[in-house]
């Protein structure tokens, strides 16, 4: 700072020369230290800056755009209502049972993905984090599904859980479930239409979970479990009271990413309809998440105002849940975050 | 200290160049026209799938030498959405958009954002074309025409003549049309096959609904934008689900893969048929080859799909898109596409040509099919779909689907059908 260099200066009842020695002082300095200074204090900000800038354009833009449409009328096919439509979206929203049904939907279809895809992971990456044989194969083989097209699995799985012809009946059945005569219809009940979706996300996301878990794992010190070890703690215990606690971070990042998925849910329940473009989510509306709702209403229904009101609602709805998940992952781990 | 700050500024300069470049993609508006210096014109089709344009294209540019054509191809849910947000957003729009009949209503409603052809002088067609394709791109008040029809479906029922005949039915298609001149006959005939064959006799029940509703003279709406589910789509509902109840249909859901292996397995025997599903089962099902045979649609016409073309008003070379529009819906280039891709034209005077009259398919079994399809195509009386047609179908189609695999009621059917349409309406 100016001030301290300029400090110890005497105090000079000649103010005049002191000012210009000051300033051939600063020209000494000048492009080196303005530079360093330059470089330190806003570097760090200009480095950083292209994110925030796409983020301006492509994120909060059409964030805050949104809210303003939602309150808005604004049908393609009926431009003759009146601009604003105040809070009459939302309180469509709150009488809407397709937006309830569609949010039942989606928290199912949430739940029965999240909890079993998330565990298993743990499994998988406790396991993967053994001795193996071929390790790299193993690791690498868990992450597979993640860099399939999401297109191409879901497509996939469609037809995998048909009901005539589909693999998944066929594997039943020699379990003597439904069988040729009486096949699953997985697109005419609500539970089977989720555990057929369910089974697509968990499919994709397990391995990803996996390796973060994995990687996690592998920074705790070997010592820890060999203590345990000794007090007499098996493996089950050892994973739960020893490592989850451990990579909890990663577990508490996990969940809220795969929140935010899930809420977000709408390739694979768009795909597994054999109408897909109609986005109705099955004939009564069985599996259709609340993104496909929004989709819906917004190029289907063609009413851009209710849509951006729902997309809006179901901001709210992601930031409430993520954050109860944060809280209850954070006490269930036993962290003090 | 200074390389690494150098570096840096390289670093920062590179990106912040970058940055502008992303910026300036974005922002630049993509109007499908571009003025080059002579006088220059190019103008952007799009379209889905194959509409047998290419050739036409290098024949206008020849004939049109400041005339450039772009050919832009793209899946035909994702072309109809993208034009959609093209005129919402204002500009970035084609010169020339297809439009399926299954859209058409959607952008009709929305006639102020495409130029009005009956002001380019295209009111003389409106007597060349069949008259309910005329009226599918004509505004509700009649004033607006913003596309001339290219292709029509037409509508005939498939059938697979060994089923038939190992069902103990006729397989001659002229018997077979004979069988069932009404839907209450073709149902009986279902009701035959199905106790003397044990099979299904249909794909699935939406695909008898709308044809039934194709032939009433009021459909979902009358002209007057009204729900009118008590009159034709009753009638269709009542057809649709005795032939449920009796166990016809195969319960399918069209374009799913159960349905493309039940070409090949046999799981029905005779399926609504527009000129484009030619093409789709000879591809599903190679096998059959033979096996099939084209029969008249009970109650005497339908059509199935069909496009448009039409001209967004945002574009900058109107007039050149609208010379262009004429000479692509001539004469001898919808007989030039018909030839190349089988798009049947929809235009009457057409069906004439020898070209088109005298079309054979062996897939079929030499079916007449020039004969057949414009037959059926002429035989429809023009309806009015209204501005929520779409959506209502989806929704009358969805209880049919619930019908059919037995999460609803019979009886609690129709009920459920006029709820969930009047939802449709009102959404």
């Amino acid at each position: 700072m100016s001030s301290t260099r300029a400090a110890p200066a005497p105090p000079s009842r000649r103010p005049a020369p002191e000012r210009g020695r000051r300033r051939a002082d600063d020209r000494r300095l000048t492009w080196r230290n303005r530079l360093y200074r330059f470089d330190m204090r806003y570097m760090p900000y200009l480095m950083i800056a292209p994110f925030f800038l796409l983020f301006l354009v492509f994120g909060l833009f059409p964030l805050l755009f949104n809210a303003v449409v939602s309150l808005r009328n604004y049908r393609l096919d009926d431009p003759t209502l009146p601009y604003w439509a105040g809070f009459e979206n939302f309180s469509r929203l709150v009488a809407d049972e397709d937006f309830w049904n569609a949010l039942y939907n989606t928290f199912g279809i949430f739940l029965l993905s999240t909890v079993p895809q998330l565990l298993l992971a743990l499994l998988v990456a406790s396991l993967l984090n053994r001795r193996l044989r071929a390790q790299t194969w193993w690791r690498v083989g868990v992450l597979l599904p993640y860099v399939t097209p999401i297109v191409a699995s879901t497509l996939v799985f469609s037809v995998f859980f048909s009901r005539d012809f589909g693999m998944a009946n066929w594997v039943l059945g020699l379990f003597g479930i439904g069988g040729a005569d009486d096949p699953i219809d997985w697109r005419a009940d609500k539970t089977h239409a989720w555990i057929a979706i369910a089974t697509m996300v968990n499919w994709k996301w397990i391995g990803y979970n996996a390796l973060l878990y994995l990687a996690a794992m592998q920074s705790i010190p070997r010592d820890v479990y060999e203590a345990a070890a000794i007090d007499g703690a098996g493996q089950w215990k050892q994973l739960w009271r020893i490592t989850v606690p451990m990579i909890q971070p990663v577990v508490l990042f996990t969940v809220i990413l795969s929140t935010i998925g899930g809420l977000q849910l709408f390739t694979e329940p768009m795909l597994f309809d054999p109408n897909a473009q109609a986005a109705t989510g099955g004939p009564n509306g069985e599996w259709q998440t609340i993104a496909q709702l929004i989709y819906k209403v917004g190029w289907r229904d063609l009413n851009l105002g209710y849509a951006a009101a729902m997309s809006w609602a179901l901001f709210l709805i992601i930031l409430v849940v993520a954050g109860l998940n944060y809280l209850l992952t954070n006490r269930l781990s036993g962290g003090r975050r | 200290m200074k390389r690494s700050w150098t570096h840096l500024a390289r670093t920062a300069a590179v990106g912040a160049v970058s940055l502008v470049m992303i910026a300036a993609c974005s922002g630049r508006s993509t109007t499908g026209s571009s003025d080059a210096a002579d006088g220059q014109v190019t103008l952007k089709i799009n379209f889905w799938g194959d509409f047998g344009l290419q050739d036409l294209k290098a024949k206008y540019e020849s004939e049109h030498p400041n005339v450039k054509i772009q050919l832009n191809s793209g899946e035909y849910n994702a072309q109809h959405e993208d034009l959609q947000k093209k005129l919402v957003a204002g500009n970035g729009a084609p010169d020339i958009a297809a439009i399926d009949e299954g859209f058409m209503v959607q952008f009709r409603s929305q006639s102020d954002k495409f130029v009005n052809l009956l002001d380019k002088g295209a009111g003389s067609y409106e007597s060349k074309y069949l008259p309910w394709k005329w009226k599918q791109s004509l505004s509700a008040d009649g004033k607006t025409q913003i596309g001339l029809g290219t292709d029509v479906g037409g509508l005939a029922m498939c059938y697979r003549t060994d089923l038939f005949k190992a069902a103990g039915l006729p397989t001659d298609r002229d018997q077979v049309s004979a069988l069932w001149p009404t839907w209450d006959t073709f149902i009986e005939v279902g009701q035959q096959y199905t106790a003397k064959s044990k099979k299904k006799f249909i794909d699935a029940g939406t695909n008898l609904f709308n044809p039934v509703l194709g032939q009433q003279p009021v459909g979902f709406y009358d002209d007057q934008e009204q729900l009118r589910m008590e009159q034709g789509p009753k009638v269709a509902f009542d057809y649709t689900v005795k032939a449920v109840q009796s166990g016809l249909s195969a319960n399918l859901v069209s374009f799913q893969a159960d349905w493309d292996k039940g070409f090949t397995s046999g799981a029905f025997a005779v399926l609504a048929c527009p000129a484009w599903m030619l093409g789709h089962i000879q591809q599903t099902a190679p096998g059959t080859k033979g096996k099939w045979d084209i029969a008249a649609v009970p109650g005497g016409g339908g059509n199935w799909g069909g496009s448009f073309l039409t001209i967004p008003k945002q574009g900058k070379h109107v007039d050149e898109a609208y010379q262009l529009l004429e000479w692509l819906v001539a004469p001898e280039q919808q007989i030039e596409i018909f030839k190349k891709v089988g798009n049947l034209p929809s235009q009457p005077a057409l069906y004439a040509d020898p070209a088109i009259a005298d079309f054979k398919n062996p897939f079929f079994n030499d079916a007449p099919v020039g004969q057949i399809f414009p037959t059926m195509a002429q035989g429809l009386t023009p309806q009015y779909l209204g501005k929520k047609n779409g959506p209502t179908r989806v929704a009358v189609e969805n209880v049919i689907r619930r019908v059919e695999n037995k999460s609803l009621k019979p009886d609690a059917a129709w009920s459920e059908a006029v709820k969930e349409a009047e939802k449709a309406a009102t959404s």
